[in-house]
Order: structure tokens, then C-alpha cells, then sequence
């Protein structure tokens, strides 16, 4: 039980990546050099944020690698805030047209190919998102970093050649979260996080998500692919590279309708 | 003198009091009478447990993969990713003697979703002839029909259509996961409601045509993760799961056969439970009736305390004094068994062949997870026949030892003179 919920807050953690990857990659316009008095806190919140913005449009491939099989998908991405997103499968063939929505709490998804749109019930919130490692609840779950947890530096100097912090974040008592600890490390010249590896209550490493390929897209520097690791499921993985990202685009939570799931969504 | 002159002087004290001996020989028939009857009547109890509790959908013997259980992978197929020869699998488990039919299964989980409703769902792919033959869940149908083969159409719970909303004829979306890592959808018919009496399965619980189900999931025809098994007999499936481990044995990848008591241990626990209650039963109830035979053989003893002590008094042995209490005794006993026996027969062969039903007065009920009814059908306690007459010999015999050697100890010199 602990383990499952400890996975499932771990993936909710994950969420809080995936969504501002849907919801563009919010990180500051432009990166000055680190302020040295800045806060623990201060920097983990800001490398959290990074990743938020108000709105967003992209174009995103995911490479998931299973035990089983490997496949490729490509969509298109939108999103509002936090609360709204919208996906849009547009590769394999297969799949194409299959698309998310997420408003507030729910999740629908449309199938093109018996043209129904259905709402996932509860007990799938925890089911795997399009046969990846993200699963249903990432997309819906959002929360703060520095709500739940304590953060103090671990380390800071010199790692493969460059200035990094090693910031480890232990829940805070009242937190409702299980890991028994988070490490992530960011690096100092342009407050990119490398790494993320995640922890359980026994303190054995349960996953780690690693950030690469930093790029200016939208106007802002950030991390254009993110590799996930299941610790328990060695040689799996699922990848997450961006095509192209906007920010601040024009749409509106209207834009975020069941009918708009079902059709086509042109050049919004 | 002979032993045969005691067993006569036994059997004619008897009826010296005979109101006494009947009274006390239908006591220890009453005995019998419940110890055979509750233990028949509850063997009959733990037969029904176990036959729902397999018989709905588990069957009495499964294969699988040896890596299918317990995490129930999708991809751990019969064979793995080649799968093997269906028919030919089949045809090897059903010609065991103890098996009398064998269905091929897949398994998923998923959706289906009905309207504005959704319900997660574990689908059972299955072939509607063979599995008829193998588990009840087919004949549980309470609407609409059975899926019919290669078509897209689907045998829902009565839980699940209520909480859909749909009813046979209805047209629902089905997704589920494929082995290739898409997600399989399509619209199907639900043809027919079933109702099993277990919630979970009501709730949960989707019948597709084995075809349909392997072509969403992406699966060859001979991919199958199941081979489910009837064996009429329950107490037969371990054994005929021995001997299917070995005529499986070398395949391309291993096979697990496995019998419902590997598969339900609970439900063999509750059974090896529920016989080690018998036991207890039976020593209650001789134990009871010992002292009533103690009690009845004192009186008779102490009344008779004159003629004792005249016999003695004349030189008999005192053990022959004990014999011939014993005798009587053990005659009371015999009188017992046989009125028990002719009492409890025609009650077992009935309750047996046309048991009464008490379903108008508490209704179905559920023990180790497995539906029962309130019904007083007996099997047969051959076992526990044999053992409760023996009980009752020695009941008999216990209760007299202690009468006869006090008979055998009186006095003479002083009871005859009425000191």
C-alpha cells in the first residue's frame, strides 16, 4: 500500500513536470546570473515554476520503451494554467486524432476511431496515460514543491566540470506525501535542473527523471527533452522531447471544450 | 462358565427394565443421528463452497504461464510471445480422466463506457461453447444471451449494467490496452446481463468472445493467458494437476498447473477447518452421552447388588460379574447403533437426493468468499458413520466400566445380610 501510494504521489510529482510541459515551459524571461544570497527554497521554487506558465502551445514526442515494446507517438500540446490542457496524438497512424482533455479535475478522452469521447472513471486515474509511464493523475494533480517539503542544500561546489547545487527535500510532518526524499540537482549558471531522483520511505531510489538538451524555445531557455526512469523496471523508460513550444498564446478556457476534443484543431 | 452365557445374562437384563434400556438406547441413537446428519449436512455446505467458489468462474484446475501468476501480466501468454497449439492444449488436458471439460482464456483490463458512464472492467475472453462446459458464469445469464463467437458483442454483470445504465441490445465503447503498446477500442454490443450472486463480479466483470477480445488486445489466435478446467470431483484436482504438470512438461516455456487449492487455498483451509470440527462434535456428543449410559448402568447395577453379591457368594468370579455388565452394555449400544443407523439412512439418502430448502427463511449467503445456499443438502459421511458408531461401541463400553467394577466389588457377606 505504501509502496502504490508512494508511486502514485511520486507520478503526481512527475505531473508537476508534464503539465507545465504541456503548459510551456514557464522559466524566466531572461536568465541572470544567480544571485548568491538566494535561498534554498528560493532557487527549488523558482526551478519548480520554470516549468509553469499562463499558457502554452508545443509540439511533443514521446518515446516510451517498455520490457514489452517500444513506440514512438507525436501530439500537439496546449494548455491553460494548470487547470486546462488538451493533447492531441498526430503520429502513428494508428493513434492519430486520439486526444486528452483535462479540465480541473476530470479527464476525457476521444477515440476517432469509433468517434466516442469517454470520461475516465476514478479508478483509472492511476492507470498508465497512453501505455507511458506518466499515468492519468499526472495530468490532473498539481502542487507545489515547497508546500510539502523541507529543502536544504546537499551539496554545493564543482560536479562534471560544472557549479551545481544538490538540493534534498525531506516532507514536512503534516505533508501528505509518502517519499522519504527527493534529490535534485540544479546547476548554477543558468538554474537548469540536471536531475531529479526520488526516494522512498525505506530510502531506496524508486525513479529518477533526468533533464537535457537545453534550448531556447519560446523565448525561453529550458530543458527540451526529460527522460523518466522506473528504478523497479530496469531498461524501461519513457522520453519526452519538445518540437517546438510557445508561450503565452491566445486561447482562453473555452478553447478547452468537449467539442473541441472531437474535432480538429487547426492552427489554435 | 463361557463368554456366550455372559453375553446371554447381558442381553436378558436388558429387559429387565425396559422402559430404561429404551430410553437410554434412543439417546444414544439420537447421538448418532446428529453427529452423521450435522456433519453430512455440513460437508454438503464445504461441497457447495467449493464448487461456487471454483465453479462460477475459477474452474478446478488452471495452466498458466509459470510467470502469468500472481502479477497476471498481459503479456505472459501460454507459450509466451509464439503462443502454442489451442486446440491441441486442450485436447492433452481433457483426455485426463479426472477432467471433463477444458476452456481457453484471455484476460484484460480496461473500460467500457456507456453513454456519459464509465466503469473499469476486467475482461474475460472466452469461448462460449467450451466454457459453458467449464464454469457456471455463462448459465447465470438473467437477460439477453451469451456473446456470440467472432462477433463483437458482450455479457456484462447486472452491477456494471446498472451502473452504465445499459441493457442488451445496447451499444457500448470498449478500450483496452493492447500487447503492442496501443490502445485497442471499439464499439460493441452488450448482449446479455448475468448475475453470479458475487458483487465483485457483477461489478466487474465483462464476457467477450475470445476472437474479439485477442483482436482488440492485439493477440494471435494462439495466444491465450488461461486454460481453465472442470474436475466434477474437487478432492480429484490435485492429483489430476500432478499429472497434467507432467504431460505439459517440456514445453517451450514452462507451465504452471495449478489445482483450486493452490488457486483458493482459503477455500481449503475453511474445508480442513470445518473437518476438524467434526471431531469436536463427535467428542461432545458421546461425551455427553457417556455419562447418560453411566448413569443408567448404576441404577441398573445397584439395584441388582443382591444378586451380586448372591453370585459371588456362591463362587463366581468377579470378573465374570464385569463381563456380564459389560455385555449389557455394549447390547444397549448395539440396540443404539442400529436404531441410529435405520433412523439416520433414509434422512441422508433424502436430504441428499431432495434437499429442503431454507431459502424462504435466510437467504444466500457468502463463506470464504464463495456464494452459498441455504440449503440442507447432505453429502455423504461415510467416514464420520464409521467413526461415530465406533465412538458409540466405546461409549457404551466406558460408560459401563465403572458400574461393573463396583458390581463386582460388593460384599457379599454384608449386602446379603441388608447391612
Amino acid at each position: 500500500m505504501v509502496e502504490h501510494s508512494t508511486r502514485r504521489r511520486w507520478r503526481r510529482r512527475l505531473g508537476a513536470f508534464l503539465l507545465p510541459v504541456a503548459a510551456g515551459l514557464a522559466l524566466l524571461p531572461h536568465v541572470q546570473p544567480v544571485v548568491a544570497q538566494e535561498s534554498a527554497r528560493e532557487i527549488v521554487d523558482r526551478v519548480d515554476r520554470l516549468l509553469r506558465g499562463n499558457s502554452s502551445r508545443g509540439t511533443v514526442r514521446m518515446d516510451i520503451v517498455t520490457e514489452h515494446w517500444s513506440r514512438s507517438m507525436e501530439m500537439r500540446i496546449w494548455s491553460l494554467g494548470t487547470e486546462y490542457a488538451l493533447i492531441r496524438v498526430t503520429a502513428p497512424q494508428k493513434d492519430a486524432g486520439t486526444a486528452t482533455l483535462k479540465a480541473g479535475n476530470d479527464i476525457w478522452n476521444y477515440l476517432p476511431r469509433v468517434d466516442r469521447t469517454i470520461k475516465l472513471p476514478p479508478s483509472l486515474m492511476s492507470a498508465s496515460w497512453m501505455g507511458s509511464h506518466f499515468t492519468n493523475d499526472d495530468l490532473v494533480k498539481e502542487s507545489r514543491i515547497i508546500d510539502d517539503y523541507d529543502i536544504e542544500i546537499a551539496f554545493e561546489g564543482v560536479r562534471d566540470g560544472g557549479e551545481v547545487w544538490e538540493f534534498e527535500l525531506t516532507p514536512k510532518p503534516e505533508a501528505a506525501v509518502v517519499w522519504g526524499r527527493i534529490v535534485e540537482q540544479v546547476r548554477k549558471r543558468d538554474l537548469m535542473p540536471l536531475w531529479a531522483r526520488y526516494y522512498d520511505d525505506r530510502g531506496a531510489l524508486a525513479r529518477s527523471l533526468r533533464f537535457e538538451e537545453f534550448r531556447t524555445m519560446g523565448g525561453r531557455l529550458v530543458p527540451a527533452r526529460m527522460v523518466v526512469e522506473p528504478t523497479d523496471k530496469p531498461g524501461e523508460s519513457t522520453v519526452i522531447t519538445y518540437a517546438d513550444l510557445e508561450f503565452d498564446v491566445p486561447i482562453d478556457a473555452s478553447f478547452f471544450s468537449l467539442r473541441r476534443l472531437q474535432r480538429e484543431t487547426g492552427s489554435n | 462358565m463361557a463368554v456366550r452365557t455372559w453375553w446371554r445374562i447381558g442381553w436378558r437384563n436388558l429387559g429387565r427394565n425396559r422402559r430404561r434400556s429404551v430410553i437410554t438406547a434412543v439417546g444414544l441413537a439420537v447421538g448418532y443421528f446428529s453427529v452423521v446428519v450435522l456433519v453430512g449436512w455440513w460437508d454438503g455446505v464445504v461441497v457447495e463452497m467449493i464448487n461456487n467458489g471454483t465453479g462460477i468462474v475459477t474452474g478446478q484446475l488452471q495452466i498458466h504461464d509459470a510467470e502469468y501468476l500472481p502479477d497476471r501480466s498481459v503479456y505472459r501468454t501460454l507459450g509466451g510471445d509464439a503462443g502454442v497449439d489451442v486446440a491441441e492444449l486442450l485436447e492433452r488436458v481433457t483426455r485426463d480422466p479426472a477432467v471433463s471439460a477444458a476452456a481457453p482464456r484471455v484476460y484484460g483490463g480496461g473500460l467500457v463506457s456507456s453513454g456519459s458512464a464509465t466503469a473499469a472492467t476486467a475482461f474475460l475472453g472466452v469461448d462460449p461453447e467450451r466454457e459453458s462446459k467449464v464454469s457456471r458464469i455463462m448459465t447465470s445469464v438473467t437477460e439477453g444471451r451469451l456473446p456470440a463467437r467472432g462477433a463483437n458483442e458482450l455479457l456484462i454483470g447486472s452491477e456494471m449494467a446498472r451502473i452504465l445504465g445499459a441493457k442488451p441490445g445496447d451499444e457500448v465503447v470498449v478500450v483496452a490496452p493492447a500487447v503492442d503498446g496501443s490502445m485497442g477500442n471499439d464499439l460493441f454490443v452488450v448482449s446479455g446481463v448475468f448475475t453470479s450472486g458475487l458483487s465483485d463480479l457483477d461489478r466487474t466483470f465483462a464476457l467477450v468472445p475470445l476472437d474479439a477480445l485477442q483482436a482488440l488486445m492485439v493477440l494471435d489466435a494462439g495466444r491465450v493467458h488461461e486454460i481453465a478446467a472442470a474436475v466434477p470431483d474437487p478432492w480429484q484436482a490435485a492429483a489430476a494437476a500432478a499429472r497434467l504438470d507432467t504431460a505439459v512438461a517440456g514445453a517451450a516455456r514452462p507451465l504452471a498447473v495449478e489445482a483450486w487449492t493452490d488457486l483458493r487455498p482459503e477455500l481449503l483451509e475453511y474445508a480442513q477447518l470445518s473437518a476438524s470440527f467434526n471431531w469436536v462434535l463427535l467428542v461432545i456428543v458421546f461425551g455427553m452421552a457417556i455419562f447418560g449410559v453411566a448413569n443408567t448402568m448404576l441404577m441398573s447395577t445397584f439395584e441388582r447388588r443382591h444378586e451380586f453379591a448372591l453370585l459371588l457368594a456362591l463362587g463366581t468370579v468377579p470378573s465374570g460379574i464385569v463381563r456380564s455388565v459389560l455385555y449389557e452394555s455394549i447390547a444397549l449400544g448395539v440396540i443404539g447403533l442400529l436404531t441410529g443407523a435405520v433412523v439416520t439412512l433414509p434422512v441422508l439418502v433424502w436430504w441428499h437426493h431432495a434437499p429442503p430448502d431454507l431459502s424462504w427463511l435466510v437467504g444466500d449467503f457468502t463463506m470464504a468468499g464463495a456464494l452459498v445456499r441455504p440449503v440442507l443438502r447432505v453429502e455423504y459421511p461415510w467416514t464420520m458413520a464409521w467413526q461415530a458408531a465406533v465412538a458409540l461401541f466405546l461409549t457404551a463400553a466406558l460408560a459401563a466400566l465403572y458400574p461393573a467394577i463396583r458390581a463386582s466389588r460388593v460384599a457379599p457377606a454384608d449386602t446379603l445380610s441388608g447391612r
